[in-house]
This record gives C-alpha cells, structure tokens and sequence, in this order.
C-alpha cells in the first residue's frame, strides 16, 4: 500500500470535482442557449451527488477490503455485523444522492418542457434574444 | 497490498476523463455532440460510483444518466434546432 500515491490520487479526484462544478456553472450562467444551461445543469447536479458520495468514503486499513454497505446474511449474528461495520463504506449519503438522482431527474423533464413551451412563443431558445424580444413587448404594452 | 491502488488509480482516472468529457461538453457548438460528451462524462462518474462501494446507485445512475437524459435532451433538440448560434 503505497500511502503517497493514494493521497495524490484523492486529491487529482477532488480538483476533478471542483474543476466539474466550476465549468458547469459558468455554462449554467453565461451560455446563453437554453439547452446547453439544462446540460450543464444536470452535470452540475451529478458533481454534487459524487462528492456526497466521497464523503462517505472511508480511508484503507492495511489488511481491510473495503466492501459496499449490503448485508447479505439474512440471519445475522453480533460478531458477523462486527466485521461488516469494520468493511463497510457509510451507506446514508448514498441513500440520500439515490433520492437526489430521481429528484433530479423530475427537475429536468420540467425544465425541458419549459424551454419547449419558449421555442413556442418566443421562436428562439437563444436567452439573449429572448431578453430583447420581452423588453420590445414592454414597451409595445407601455406605450 | 495491491487493490487499493488499482482502485484509486481507476477512480482518478475516470475523474480526468470526466473533466475532459464536461469542458468538451460546454464548448461544442453542436448541442448533439455536447449531449454525447455529457453522456460520456456520466459514464465515467458511473465507474466513479463502481469504485466508490455504492452498486444501487450505479444501477440507477447508468439508466438516468446515459438512458433517460440524453432522451429527453434529443427529443428538445429536434424540435428546438441543432446548432446554438
């Protein structure tokens, strides 16, 4: 177990995250087309959950095999829920991103079907043009 | 021992390819060639969550992700137009 290369590979894992995020919110503000802010919006989501998820990642002990938190045994007595708390990863932030993916999911069917109701009464996605196109209706409405 | 190297050598990997994969996705002029770049950034997060102990979530993660997004976005695209000016 080479302890320099696993730290070095966990922070390569963490700027990843933050480089993810950082990118995909400057789409999700300053791209002006609709779809490509959805796009950045679900990456921006998906970088979130996987950074939950690495919280609950927990740190190799020399002669422990990390396993995932299932318990197989149906019957299970004292000594084998021992060794299974010993090996498992923390299952509650994958229980929460679980929900988070499916909340995720919802939000995006929405978005799209708001920008679908745009394209319908502006023409355009273009958020740019979009703008234009309600300040003109403003002043149409004002004088 | 070996598998905590192969498995953060994996997780670092598909880490790299998941910022390649947004920066490509967020630079494309074609919205379909960024919806597949995304697609490819979900796969590699998938491998991510393989390497990070939590199946349930790759199983649910694999059919959202790289399934029912791209879907959805396609479906926009073909009525909304292709190519963001």
């Amino acid at each position: 177990m080479d302890t320099e290369f696993v730290r070095v590979a966990y922070m390569i894992v963490v700027l990843s995250m933050y480089v993810n995020i950082g990118v995909s919110l400057y789409a999700a503000l300053a791209k002006p087309n609709l779809v490509k802010k959805i796009i950045a919006l679900t990456i921006l989501g998906d970088s979130v959950n996987t950074f939950i998820i690495l919280v609950g990642y927990r740190f190799w002990r020399p002669g422990v095999f990390l396993q995932p938190p299932v318990l197989t045994n149906l019957r299970p007595t004292s000594e084998v829920i021992r060794q299974f708390l010993e090996k498992a990863v923390d299952p509650i932030p994958q229980a929460l991103v679980l929900t988070a993916i499916v909340i995720n999911l919802a939000v995006t069917v929405f978005l799209a079907t708001v920008a679908l109701h745009m394209y319908r009464h502006f023409g355009t996605v273009n958020m740019d043009v979009v703008g234009r196109l309600k300040r003109y209706e403003v002043r149409k409405e004002m004088a | 021992m070996m598998a905590v190297d192969i498995v953060m050598g994996l997780l670092a990997a598909s880490a790299l390819i998941s910022v390649i994969a947004t920066v490509l996705a967020v630079q494309a002029r074609d919205l379909l060639k960024a919806v597949i770049f995304s697609a490819l950034q979900s796969v590699a997060y998938t491998l991510m969550y393989f390497m990070l102990m939590a199946p349930d979530i790759v199983l649910v993660y694999a059919a959202v992700a790289v399934g029912i997004y791209p879907l959805i976005l396609i479906l926009l695209i073909k009525k909304v137009g292709r190519y963001e000016v």
